[in-house]
């Protein structure tokens, strides 16, 4: 297979070229699915979990329960009467008449993720001011008679976790290479190319 | 070419200042590219190394500038920045054990049975990545400005200007 003349340089070359590409194939199986729901940007944050009795009704109905709001207020994500330091938060309120709540079936795909358990979305209605689309917003899911409430948005979960994720202080140090790690990586593997152009242009002899 | 022979004359202050500056500005560079609680990362920290070799290459010619960073070293670090970055994702992705799970989910990476999870990210983001980043971008623009001074040197000499 291998030339007789191929020089032992060249066969570690093409060695390494190998294992890489072996390893390269394993990762790119491993890769998480394109709208996997533990994926980065699709996880959802639990936040607290309440009992359901009674609770389901005024889902169904599509009024979020006061339990349910208290306790997000209580948190201090939305402005609220029970949360005092954030009435200048930009986080649209839950009254009645701004959000939207619709019940979301197993297996569905909505929004770029698939919903692996069944339950109730609540939404932003559009025309809020700071979130003009409309926009999933809490996710309420039903196990063992308890409602467990999730958050959405890639934001939050950045602001929210990254010091219980990263152990950092600095959420845009940890933006940097650890969620858009591959981003970081294609930055650094650009200069490197854009030396070797310059070493390949510039070190022969004579004119260009 | 020793520097004694250059075209131009010696100053001794512009001489003593880089001397005085090259190791603080290596000092400053090195407190810009590490550390997690810190205002830069590893491209402005390795833009900052550069510009000390920059400044040193300037005052004293390429030649003695290669005994501060010879060609090998140079070469290596370029390559070995690169490697240390994809180096602890591929490692992250071999001991994570069938999820790739390089940096956006917890990976067992061997360090983590000291660390932990959240304490390993913050190592392998702030040290190895930072110091490859860093590496990677003043190898390449130092051999940049090496290359070029050589160029003007060598055009010089050959009268071709």
């Amino acid at each position: 297979m291998i030339p007789r003349q191929m020089k032992t340089l060249t066969l570690f070359g093409l060695i390494t070229a190998i294992l890489l590409t072996a390893v390269s194939l394993y990762a790119i199986e491993d890769l998480p699915a394109f709208g996997d729901e533990n994926s980065p940007v699709n996880k959802q944050i639990e936040l607290f979990s309440v009992d359901a009795d009674g609770l389901v009704d005024s889902l169904n109905a599509g009024v979020l329960p006061a339990e349910i709001k208290t306790r997000i207020e209580e948190m201090g994500f939305i402005p609220g009467p029970t949360c005092q330091g954030c009435q200048n938060e930009n986080y649209p309120s839950l009254e009645e008449g701004n959000y939207e709540i619709e019940y979301i079936q197993e297996g569905t795909w909505l929004g770029g993720r698939v919903y692996t358990k069944g339950g109730w979305d609540v939404s932003i209605l559009e025309g809020e001011i700071y979130y003009n689309e409309p926009q999933q917003y809490f996710f309420i899911n039903e196990s063992d008679g308890k409602l467990i409430v999730y958050r959405y948005n890639w934001p939050v979960r950045v602001t929210e976790r990254t010091e219980e994720e990263t152990a950092m202080i600095n959420a845009v140090t940890s933006g940097l290479a650890d969620y858009r790690g591959y981003d970081t990586m294609g930055e650094e593997t650009v200069i490197l190319t854009g030396a070797i152009g310059v070493i390949l242009l510039v070190r022969r002899r004579g004119r260009l | 070419m020793t520097p004694e022979t250059k075209p131009y004359k010696r100053d001794i202050i512009i001489e003593v200042t880089t001397n005085l500056m090259f190791p603080l500005t290596l000092l400053f560079g090195l407190y810009i590219m590490m550390g997690t609680g810190g205002t830069g990362g590893g491209f402005q920290g390795g833009t900052i190394l550069a510009t000390a070799f920059i400044l040193y290459i300037t005052v004293f010619g390429h030649v003695k500038g290669r005994e501060k960073m010879p060609e090998s070293i140079n070469a290596l670090f370029k390559s070995l920045g690169l490697f240390l970055y994809n180096g602890a994702g591929w490692i992250c992705v071999l001991f994570s054990l069938a999820a790739a799970q390089w940096l956006n989910m917890p990976a067992f990476w061997p360090v983590t049975d000291y660390l932990g999870v959240a304490g390993s990210r913050s190592f392998l983001v702030s040290y190895m990545v930072s110091i490859g980043i860093g590496l990677t971008v003043m190898a390449a623009f130092v051999s940049q400005y090496f290359d070029l001074a050589w160029k003007e040197e060598d055009e010089m000499e050959s009268g071709q200007r």
